[in-house]
């Protein structure tokens, strides 16, 4: 149980995002407790992608209020900064840069000194089994290799929370094994992880707490077996006991997700 | 060989690709930004317009003079500076050149053929096919009022010449490209400029050795200059022309089959590395993974540089190391160096081409004019290098006036070690520059350096665009920046010219050194300002930067 008197990890007061006349996010209000492993879930176009954007101050809020670790984003957003690490849905590379070259920039740039950048560097290419091709440049990289590169650079600084835009994408299993690893040693360490994922089944595997958006509103959020409850409350006799329903099934009744598959397109063969 | 009527769906998937780009063009102007780009590339479309207009009233009645006077021979003189530009500008000026990335095409099954269509169609909408296509409709007319009956033959022949015009431009454009794209090939590449450089170099003293016998040189330049420029596409089709004027019509004939095979053998060669293309090539920087396997060196220490925040030296390296791996912005750096050789030893007194040999005190200030000038390339489109990095830059604490710092420190490193590689090649070519044309020179851009680093620091986060340093001809900013950066170079030059003027007429050159330093006050000023203010502009348009850079 989390330390009421400690603030939360992450925590947004209506937090809005209108483009135009889309309203992508709409009042959303997050509580990430600290030492959370956290699931942002939601369909495609939902506002998972603007509401992470918003929390690592890649994009303003229209509305709304932003907290991280009891820090005012909008008034402190430096600080802020100093705390979290990132892994955007663009990776954040500079591709003529070998591996080597850019965590050390990362380090630099988060201001650690040249002795710990270098030995940090180091360690970390040796953990994502990135240290056999020092000479390769970014772009010459596996997809996978740069999610692994990218995770690397995130943590450089030792952040305290963790986003994470669809870290498992594209990644094979021998990849994303590693980069499971090395999020499960950081919840071990007490940091928070605020992932987005559309693969469920890692999510529930990985995560403690999920949160699910659709059409820019939040529709759930709380502990796994907390949703398990609420879908069950909400249907019941669907399912013998509420220990049958996966996250898929919840994910599925939360949303209303119907799948089209009686459409025609008899011209696939 | 591409086979010349494409079938039915080729024309068709020719008719989507210009759809599309019609629908990305519409649909940009969705935004006030893209709104923007249209004016400022009108405008510049204007200008071009004008000199294209300018240029060819110039040619033509040059043209119509050499035919009427009986002398169509002479029409080379005209076609070569055509030649000339249309091959050198767009490798001179990647600011106003690129060319299109036809790799994401390849996922469709389009045929070779088509792929060649579109790459050379998409390939020839630059400055450099509209200016000349403009001059030689002015040779053409020009020829025409002259002797009616030699205008239909005059535009067959200037048609094929423009068509192996275009054609080279992308060959060479391609074949740079490809030299310039791995570390193995432009490192040959650069010991090969060097080389001529220093084969250069030994033609400065042989002038000067002999120049009391220049005009014999000049003949005998002369006589192997001309047969070697009647064998090359201008004097080629200089040959056709006047052949026909002359009646002599197998002749002329003979010269047009002979231009039409440069055209074809271009097309061969182009067609090699198009074909490259095609199947997916894909120029890696990698040495080698044997090589890396036994490579496995210790990190080095990140570099420290006095005077420099942490993030700001860690920028400078970043930036340097970007920099040393782009063939095409090297060769751009090189540039000045090679522009000062040209109109060093261009010619003799009186001609253009060798003007600094009039005024060698000019070399060292024009040279580094110049450098700035290329230089802005790079200082007006800071983050377009970085694409997606400046994601990286979004999320971290370094604030963005240490991020333009790290890169403005870096930018002036070039210029000045460009400096420096100037005053080398003006003292091998002539003699050490006089302390007055150093300190004028230095004077003159403390001025317009702190402005342009002003400007191009705003101009980076309001007009931002993705370049690509691994390719050539994918540097170019958005016209927005261009039309900006042109605005901004008429003033800078303006007053620059006006200080040195009046300096002149008071027979005192140290005045414009004090008004130089004056003004310079006021450009750091103005950049000290503009950099304060960089941090709340950065968060502000943190949407287009993200939106235009990620693309």
């Amino acid at each position: 149980m989390p330390d009421p008197a400690t603030p939360p990890a992450i925590s947004t007061l209506n937090l809005t995002r209108r483009f135009g006349d889309l309203i992508a996010v709409n009042g959303v209000n997050l509580r990430v407790a600290s030492g959370q492993f956290f699931g942002f879930l939601g369909p495609n176009g939902a506002g998972k992608s603007t509401t992470i954007k918003m929390l690592t101050g890649l994009l303003a809020p229209t509305a709304g209020r932003i907290e991280i670790l009891g820090l005012d984003f909008a008034d402190r957003t430096a600080d802020v900064k100093r705390q979290i690490g990132v892994v955007p849905e663009g990776l954040a590379l500079f591709g003529r840069l070998t591996g080597t070259e850019y965590l050390t920039f990362v380090g630099r740039m988060y201001g650690l000194d040249r002795e710990t950048t270098a030995k940090r560097t180091a360690e970390l290419l040796e953990f994502m089994q990135l240290a056999n091709e020092p000479r390769k440049l970014v772009t010459d990289y596996s997809h996978g290799m740069q999610k692994k590169l990218a995770l690397a650079a995130a943590v450089i600084h030792g952040p305290k929370i963790l986003f994470l835009d669809e870290p498992f994408e594209g990644v094979d299993a021998i990849a994303a094994g590693t980069l499971k690893s090395m999020l499960q040693r950081m919840i071990a360490r007490g940091a928070t992880i605020f992932l987005t994922s559309h693969v469920l089944e890692i999510v529930e595997r990985l995560c403690s707490h999920v949160a699910i958006i659709a059409r820019g509103a939040l529709v759930a959020q709380g502990s796994l077996d907390e949703l398990r409850a609420g879908v069950a409350s909400q249907t019941p006799g669907t399912l013998e006991g509420e220990g049958k329903w996966t996250l898929e099934d919840i994910f599925l009744r939360t949303v209303g997700g119907t799948r089209s598959a009686e459409q025609e397109l008899s011209w696939l063969g | 060989m591409a086979r010349l009527t494409p079938p039915i769906e080729t024309r068709g998937q020719l008719a989507a690709i210009a759809s599309v780009r019609w629908q990305v063009f519409t649909h940009s102007l969705r935004s006030k930004r893209g709104a923007l780009e249209l004016f400022s590339r009108i405008a510049i479309g204007a200008v071009i317009t004008c000199g294209g207009l300018g240029g060819a009233i110039l040619l033509g009645l040059s043209a119509w003079y050499f035919v009427a006077h009986g002398k169509p021979e002479a029409l080379a003189l005209l076609l070569w500076p055509v030649f000339l530009f249309w091959q050198l500008f767009p490798v001179m000026a990647t600011a106003l050149s690129e060319t299109i990335d036809a790799s994401n095409l390849l996922r469709f099954p389009l045929s070779y053929p088509a792929y060649v269509l579109v790459r050379l169609v998409y390939g020839a909408l630059d400055p450099a096919t509209v200016l000349g296509s403009f001059w030689l409709i002015g040779i053409t007319l020009g020829i025409g009022w002259a002797r009616p009956p030699l205008a239909p033959w005059g535009a067959l022949v200037l048609l094929v010449f423009a068509i192996v015009n275009m054609m080279l431009t992308q060959m060479i454009f391609a074949w740079v490209e490809r030299w310039l794209g791995q570390r193995r090939t432009r490192e040959v590449f650069a010991v090969l400029f060097f080389l001529a450089m220093i084969s250069l170099q030994l033609v400065g003293p042989m002038l000067s050795r002999y120049g009391d016998r220049s005009n014999t040189a000049i003949h005998w330049a002369g006589r192997f200059a001309n047969p070697v420029q009647a064998v090359l596409p201008p004097g080629i089709a200089a040959g056709a022309l006047a052949s026909k004027a002359s009646v002599h019509n197998t002749t002329a004939l003979l010269f047009l089959g002979a231009l039409v095979l440069y055209g074809v053998v271009i097309l061969r060669i182009l067609s090699v590395r198009l074909h490259a293309q095609f199947r997916g090539e894909n120029l890696s920087e990698v040495l080698g993974s044997a090589a890396d396997r036994t490579i496995r060196q210790g990190v080095r220490l990140a570099w420290d540089l006095p005077g420099l925040s942490r993030e700001s030296s860690a920028v400078v390296e970043k930036e340097f190391r970007y920099l040393s791996r782009s063939g095409p912005v090297l060769l751009t750096f090189v540039t000045p160096i090679v522009m000062l050789f040209v109109f060093g030893l261009g010619g003799r007194s009186g001609t253009g081409a060798g003007f600094l040999q009039n005024w060698p005190e000019l070399g060292l200030p024009v040279g580094a004019a110049y450098a700035l000038l290329l230089l802005t390339n790079l200082i007006y489109n800071n983050f377009g290098p970085d694409a997606g990095g400046i994601q990286f830059f979004l999320v971290s604490p370094a604030s963005f006036r240490s991020v333009m710092v790290g890169k403005n420190v870096a930018h002036m490193g070039v210029l000045a070690l460009e400096l420096v590689a100037l005053c080398i090649g003006v003292t091998l070519l002539f003699h050490p520059p006089s302390v007055t044309a150093v300190l004028l020179t230095l004077s003159g851009l403390l001025f317009a350096a702190p402005i342009n680093l002003a400007a191009g620091n705003l101009l980076s986060l309001y007009s931002p665009k993705k370049t690509e340093f691994g390719t050539f001809g994918r540097q170019r900013a958005s016209q927005t920046t261009v039309l900006a950066s042109f605005a901004i170079q008429g003033l800078i030059f303006g007053v620059a010219a006006l200080t040195l003027l009046t300096a002149r007429s008071y027979g005192r050159q140290w005045l414009a050194v004090l008004a130089f330093l004056a003004l310079a006050a006021v450009g750091f000023a103005i950049y000290f300002f503009v950099l304060s203010r960089l941090d709340t502009l950065a968060a502000r348009h943190r949407e287009v930067l993200s939106t235009e850079l990620c693309k």
